[in-house]
């Protein structure tokens, strides 16, 4: 029985990274890294086919840098957890991506903790 | 004669005889009535979602299955899967968009939201921008002069007992693979990213048999492939989903903010 939890856990944590990228590649995130970072939110763009949050991040020398962080699709997020008005402009939050390949700034969305207090995912059920 | 109702039971014949006449006329209509009656339903309708995707613990008994037994490639086939293959993992990916084909219509990480219609059952998932229109009037498929090809293709229905089974033909080849993450069909897996992508041509022939377990909470879907164009054998696989009424099912427009496409990662 612990083994098939820890399959079930294993499989949803495989999940959760992939559920950001539901229609496309996702060649272009590096799935084996995860980066966490600290920043303010500017926009939420809660749409179809995937919901990207537009963060700002500053480095150790104090520069700002905006970062796009795709997420999973509306449906999927708000069936575990998510509403539109989760995450607002001016929120600070602590928040864990799969980063680009490319070095650009920004990557696919692992996990968030929200002002409420939560920790939510791109849309895949949480791993817990 | 008097019975020991005290009606006398001569008075009684000809009513006697009405009744018997009545019964025998019933009894031989009995089975006709019975023939004409529409076979039971089971009671398919309504949303399911996909067990494995949107589980973290689910019952093993309501996994997946793989297609078994492992599709064979023809020539054609095995030239389709490399071209998939290099295509799902370019950027922008081709066909990000486009309507999956019946075979992976049901399954995975969406809603499915299953209705039944006037003489048809209609099926919509969350993810797929056009609706799957099963009919249940006893018509078959065009003739093959006449068929459409399109993104579902042509599909028709009966009921075998409490099972509905689905024939589908006539769908227009341009298909996302019918397996792994993009297929909607089986749970991703790094591994089933890894293995050849299962095409589908317009040559696609689908017998689908839906049918609830599990106590009415679980949609039991068995896919049957035939294409002969694609492949030497005929393979199946199972999905399962559970019976989800309190999910509200989405709109999902693809193109609404495409940055994939737009921004070219």
């Amino acid at each position: 029985m612990k083994v098939i939890t820890q399959l079930g856990i294993t499989a949803a944590l495989v999940v959760s990274a992939m559920a950001a990228s539901a229609h496309h590649s996702f060649a272009m995130f590096d799935l084996g890294k995860d980066v966490t970072v600290d920043a303010v939110i500017k926009e939420v763009q809660f749409t179809n086919p995937h919901v990207w949050l537009q963060i700002m991040v500053k480095d150790d020398k104090g520069t700002e840098t905006e970062w796009s962080i795709e997420s999973g699709a509306p449906g999927m997020m708000l069936r575990n957890g998510w509403k539109p008005s989760t995450l607002k402009a001016g929120d600070k939050v602590t928040l864990t991506l799969h980063p680009l390949r490319d070095g650009r700034p920004g990557g696919s969305l692992v996990k968030v903790k929200v002002p409420d207090g939560r920790t939510l995912g791109p849309g895949a059920p949480p791993a817990n | 004669m008097t019975t020991s109702t005290g009606i006398d039971s001569g008075a009684l014949r000809p009513l006697r005889s009405a009744l018997r006449a009545g019964l025998v006329v019933l009894a031989l209509l009995l089975p006709v009535a019975q023939a004409a009656a529409p076979a039971k339903k089971a009671d398919i309708f309504g949303v399911w979602l996909g067990i494995a995707s949107n589980s973290n613990n689910f019952d093993p008994q309501w996994a997946n299955t793989a297609y078994l037994p492992a599709p064979q490639f023809t020539p054609w086939g095995a030239e389709r899967s490399r071209e998939l293959g290099r295509l799902g993992v370019e950027l922008p990916t081709p066909g990000a968009c486009e309507p999956v084909n019946p075979s992976a219509f049901v399954g995975g990480f969406f809603p499915t939201q299953i209705l039944q219609g006037h003489n048809q059952i209609v099926m919509l998932n969350e993810w797929v921008a056009v609706p799957r229109r099963i009919y249940m009037d006893g018509r078959g498929h065009p003739p093959a002069e006449d068929m459409l090809p399109t993104w579902q293709g042509h599909s028709i229905g009966r009921w075998e007992g409490d099972t509905l089974v689905v024939d589908t033909i006539g769908t227009n080849g341009r298909s996302r693979p019918i397996n792994g993450y993009f297929a909607n069909s089986v749970n991703a897996t790094p591994e089933s990213l890894k293995v050849p992508r299962l095409p589908a041509s317009e040559q696609l022939h689908l017998i689908e048999r839906f049918r609830v377990v599990g106590q009415g909470k679980v949609l039991e879907v068995t896919k049957q492939v035939i294409d002969p164009k694609t492949y030497k054998n005929t393979f199946s696989n199972i999905v399962y989903m559970e019976r989800r009424p309190e999910v509200d099912v989405q709109e999902y427009y693809c193109d609404d903010n495409e940055r994939t496409k737009d921004e070219g990662h």
